[in-house]
């Protein structure tokens, strides 16, 4: 045997990076922040204070007065304003000191630091930009129509903090087929991904698992999924819309918008934030519809907590051994690059269009025999109680 | 930071293919005959023609163009021709249908 093939392979790997990404970054529901108090968020590395004024309008500002540094995060919401519980200095939603109640003017220059901010489908995003410049026009976020539609639930929002790992893991899933069968006991059938611009596409086709009894049919008499369709987007770095439809046994398809997002709190530490919203069933009543929605957001919490317990012991890998039968892992994170740039460096190879099919017919065949096996151990073992 | 090469790369590298309907150039690999990988170049992508005759599929992620069945078919004929290989050596699958009609004739 030659030297070569007793080479092991070293794992290798860059620190995380220092920046954070460019781009719409959602902090979570606008209804969490219009109570009329201060919000202290960590994120992109500062804490940042989110308010809603009188006029309902929530505003996003740096976490620090720039008076004497007090933490507005600890102030009041006074009209439009958020007051420094330090000396009452009033800032507004704009970044400009409005008031000084003790003094006779407010001195040149007084400005801080105010986050551009968008509302949409009940969601609060800031742009996030290191170099300071305003989102362009063509990097929004898309509607999501059933948000607006009665006909679906309103949303069922989880929230988690991971320690220990850069927000890089979560987005190296869009294009991880083989995990969604071993993490979150999907089962997919056909798997593609697109790359454009400064959108990530996954195409992904599933089929039900027999081995996995899902809470939504647990103990009742609900129909049984017999899989799912679903096309996922990435809208930048961080916001991920699933138009996800679940299919069932004599019963009619279910369609459902799925979000999964984050931001940054430090290189590694970030807030994951995901949420559904779901069609309601005809005959189901609003309450029994949000216990679905419900139900689906459980059971997607399940697969996120098995994800987040593999990304706080796993190690950051920039050199991943792929098989053929793995998605474009590289080419993602060459998109995903984009964002860590400054928008002058954006080297085309991390916008042009990519296309990449995974060949789901080996995968499949062993995930049967798999799920076979499962059934037949189940089997077994309810014999022998 | 910057991001390595794809290491299944150094197993085969992307091939040049030209769709026949609209002349765009493409670098395509193939894993097998079911796995496609395509790298377009902006330029690539202005001259599809049935990229700019697509209208955005419904839903929140609908404009996303889904591909270009032109460029699908070039695909398949530069296998068929031999000009784009394939890595996994697994014959060209073929239609059993096909296949019986043949050997009813």
């Amino acid at each position: 045997m030659s030297v070569a093939d007793n080479e092991v392979r070293q794992i290798e790997s860059d620190e995380a990076p220092t920046r954070f990404a460019r781009g719409w970054h959602c902090l979570g529901l606008e209804r969490d922040f219009a109570d009329g108090k201060p919000h202290r968020i960590t994120a992109f590395g500062v804490k940042l204070v989110v308010f809603a004024g009188e006029d309902g309008k929530v505003s996003v500002l740096d976490g620090y007065c720039r008076h004497m540094g007090g933490d507005l995060t600890q102030g009041t919401v006074k009209g439009n304003e958020i007051a420094c519980p330090f000396h009452d200095w009033r800032w507004g939603g704009d970044g400009k000191c409005k008031a000084i109640p003790y003094a006779r003017r407010v001195p040149l220059r007084a400005r801080t630091q105010a986050w551009q901010t968008l509302v949409q489908d009940g969601l609060l995003f800031v742009w996030n930009d290191p170099e300071g410049n305003p989102p362009p026009e063509d990097v929004t976020i898309p509607k999501i129509s059933g948000y607006d539609d009665p006909e679906y639930t309103d949303w069922v929002w989880y929230q988690t903090t991971i320690e220990g790992a850069n927000c890089r893991e979560i987005v190296d899933n869009v294009v991880d087929m083989a995990h969604f069968f071993y993490v979150h006991y999907s089962f997919p059938t056909f798997f593609k991904n697109i790359f454009e611009g400064h959108v990530a596409t996954q195409f992904m086709t599933g089929t039900g698992r027999e081995d996995i009894i899902r809470p939504q049919t647990e103990g009742s008499t609900a129909p049984k999924s017999t899989g799912n369709s679903s096309v996922a987007s990435y809208h930048g770095p961080s916001f991920m819309i699933d138009d996800l439809t679940y299919h069932y046994e004599d019963a009619p398809d279910v369609p459902s918008v799925l979000i999964n997002c984050h931001y940054p709190v430090d290189a590694n530490t970030f807030v994951l934030q995901y949420g559904v919203i779901v069609k309601k069933l005809p005959g189901l009543d609003d309450a029994a519809a949000e216990a679905m929605a419900r139900k689906m957001g459980d059971f997607i919490k399940i697969g996120f907590e098995q994800d987040v317990e593999i990304w706080k012991n796993k190690t950051r890998i920039d050199n991943p051994l792929l098989c053929e039968e793995d998605g474009p892992v590289y080419q993602l994170r060459r998109w995903y690059e984009q964002f860590y740039v400054d928008v002058a460096d954006v080297a085309p190879e991390m916008t042009e269009r990519f296309e990449f099919e995974i060949d789901t017919t080996r995968p499949n065949e062993a995930w049967r025999a798999e799920v076979e096996q499962n059934i037949a151990d189940r089997a077994d073992a309810a014999e022998k109680v | 930071m910057s991001v390595r090469p794809d290491n299944r790369l150094d197993d085969g590298p992307m091939h040049q293919v030209t769709c026949a309907a609209c002349s765009a150039l493409v670098q395509v690999r193939k894993s097998s005959f079911e796995q496609t990988s395509i790298q377009w170049s902006d330029d690539a992508l202005d001259t599809c023609v049935e990229r700019r005759a697509a209208s955005p599929r419904p839903g929140p992620n609908g404009e996303t163009f889904s591909g270009c069945q032109s460029l699908r078919e070039s695909i398949r004929g530069a296998v068929e021709h031999g000009d784009l290989p394939v890595q996994d050596d697994t014959p060209t699958p073929v239609n059993p249908e096909a296949d019986t009609e043949a050997s009813h004739a």
